[in-house]
């Protein structure tokens, strides 16, 4: 018989672990000062940046895993580029990238995308994954004051034999990270209380740009940051470069932390 | 003493869009003290010159105010006239961040051209607000006008009138490239090695022809005052309304003459009487006093 390398742990201990933990942190979030939706870049450097200050931050994304696209640079090559002066973030977040030309650098996909949910999680940001934004939680004039959410394979489920009613998580601010879903956004204009621009005349060349300008506030409660922003305002889709993700994360998170401090 | 011109400016303000255009707007500077004896003044943007005559109090309105006229101005759909649209705040906190930002602003907003005139025109405090003075303005902020023929907005380089408008961007993104261009592009070429293999025949940002170019359409916002238009019909002429780049490049820096001969006349005779009316009156500012003939047409002024 052999050696016995691991402890003497029955079934029932390591479900009641996994229980006892998810929901001691679940009921612990349900309120917090921060959701982010939507796990991509952008949100995850949001969520890092909020969480550093102490914040209780919960990032929901509705994938099994973190990072968006940030693992892949475009056409399934994983090598992601950022253009200067994002390549300062990744050096903060020491991520490995060389200089490809003046101005653009090149980093691992998957070494990059791991350190940044690492910089999250060690930060202090809490992951609901499998989680997917149903709706708004709404307070007096229309404040965005949480999300309502549910478990991803619901939405897979036919509706004729099921009806799973989603469940509310409270927040004093709410982050639209979605990417080009904007699917925050999106249920606020649903509502019929915010207007977005639709496709804008504007050009692709200057996107990056735009972008990182135009991460911000668009009705109280909800900041807008990444490609999320792109569908809000109407901006032109960039190429395969992730710079303005991480510079609209950072955007979103100064901003939240300027809301709060105003509120306090 | 009449003279045939619809109006002469005494005085010719070219504003700066950015740090970087001080080189190009002196060198337009230079460019239109040689064909029309005016003084000549490079001023900041004017935005920031009309702000930095103001109490703290009422710059702070005007930026607000401005910011959101800007954001309100924004062509959100080529294919509709629509300024009714109530901006969300990060547009306006964008606009308003790019007002207040020294040294130039970024562009890739298009704007609706002659609102974006009109409120600029604002900024001309009203004793400069006549036919007197020629305010140029100088931007890297691109501009579009609404063509009711078919229905949608269309990039420009300029807009004339008070004040006139000049897009840098406007150069390399309004006058159409070659076919081959757009058909590559929308194959998925890289956009900067495509731009770099039209750099001969296409505008491109940092050209060093810019400032060349842009005297051409200096000239013809001076000839807007001068005559009541400002385009020409030889394609080699500088006053040429190009729509291509080729056109563009062919009217501004490769031509065999400057002006066509019927405009060289405009100029010619602009100089006799200026040197003839200075013998009256010496400088520039002794034109403030001078009477239009009034009566013809544009058109009739040339010919």
């Amino acid at each position: 018989m052999a050696e016995k390398i691991f402890s003497r742990v029955s079934e029932k201990d390591i479900t009641r672990a996994i229980v006892a933990e998810f929901s001691r942190q679940f009921s612990e979030y349900v309120e917090s000062d921060v959701i982010v939706v939507g796990g991509g870049p952008s949100g995850l450097m949001a969520g890092r940046e909020l969480a550093s200050t102490g914040l209780k931050v919960l990032i929901v994304e509705r994938n099994n895993y973190l990072g968006g696209g940030f693992w892949i640079g475009g056409y399934l090559m994983n090598k992601v580029t950022v253009r200067e002066p994002a390549q300062q973030v990744l050096a903060e977040l020491q991520i490995p990238y060389k200089k490809y030309m003046e101005g653009l650098y090149v980093a691992d996909g998957p070494h990059a995308c791991s350190k940044l949910i690492a910089a999250a999680c060690d930060a202090g940001v809490t992951i609901a994954n499998m989680t997917v934004f149903e709706d708004l939680v709404l307070r007096e004039g229309n404040k965005v004051s949480g999300a309502v959410v549910n478990w991803t394979p619901v939405g897979a489920l036919p509706r004729e034999i099921t009806c799973v009613d989603p469940v509310a998580l409270e927040s004093k601010l709410v982050i639209d990270s979605t990417g080009h879903d904007a699917r925050v956004v999106t249920a606020l204009e649903a509502r019929g209380l915010i207007k977005t621009a639709g496709f804008g005349a504007m050009w692709v060349e200057q996107s990056e740009d735009l972008l990182v300008e135009h991460t911000g506030e668009v009705h109280p409660g909800l900041i807008v940051t990444g490609m999320a922003v792109s569908t809000t305002f109407g901006l032109p889709r960039m190429g395969p470069t992730f710079g303005a993700m991480l510079l609209s994360g950072k955007k979103g998170a100064e901003i939240a932390l300027a809301k709060l401090k105003q509120w306090q | 003493m009449s003279h045939p011109f619809l109006a002469i400016p005494a005085f010719l303000y070219i504003y700066q869009g950015t740090d970087a255009d001080r080189v190009m707007t002196d060198e337009i500077a230079r460019y239109l003290r040689s064909l029309v004896h005016a003084a000549v003044a490079v001023r900041p943007d004017i935005v920031h010159y009309a702000l930095s005559s103001c109490s703290d109090g009422e710059r702070e309105r005007i930026v607000s105010e401005t910011a959101l006229s800007l954001a309100r101005l924004r062509v959100r759909d080529p294919a509709k006239r629509n300024l009714s649209i109530d901006p969300l705040k990060p547009e306006i906190d964008y606009e308003r961040g790019n007002l207040l930002k020294a040294g130039g602003r970024t562009c890739g907003i298009i704007y609706e051209g002659f609102e974006l005139q009109r409120l600029y025109g604002n900024f001309i405090v009203p004793r400069e607000r006549n036919l007197d003075h020629l305010h140029l303005i100088i931007t890297n902020q691109l501009f579009a006008t609404w063509d009711s023929s078919n229905h949608r907005y269309h990039a420009r380089v300029s807009i004339y009138g008070l004040p006139a408008l000049i897009s840098t961007t406007g150069l390399v993104e309004a006058p159409a490239r070659p076919g081959e261009f757009y058909v590559r592009k929308h194959l998925g070429a890289d956009l900067h090695e495509l731009r770099e293999q039209f750099r001969a025949s296409c505008m491109d940002y940092q050209d060093p022809r810019m400032a060349g170019v842009l005297k051409g359409y200096a000239a013809q916002a001076l000839f807007h005052y001068l005559v009541g238009y400002p385009f020409c019909e030889d394609c080699n002429c500088r006053l040429f309304n190009a729509h291509r780049q080729s056109e563009l490049l062919q009217a501004q820096s490769l031509s065999p003459y400057e002006f066509c001969p019927r405009h060289q006349a405009v100029l010619e005779r602009l100089r006799e009487y200026q040197v003839l009316r200075e013998q009256v009156v010496p400088g520039p500012s002794g034109q403030q006093s001078l009477p239009c003939s009034g009566g013809l047409s544009a058109e009739e002024h040339i010919r």
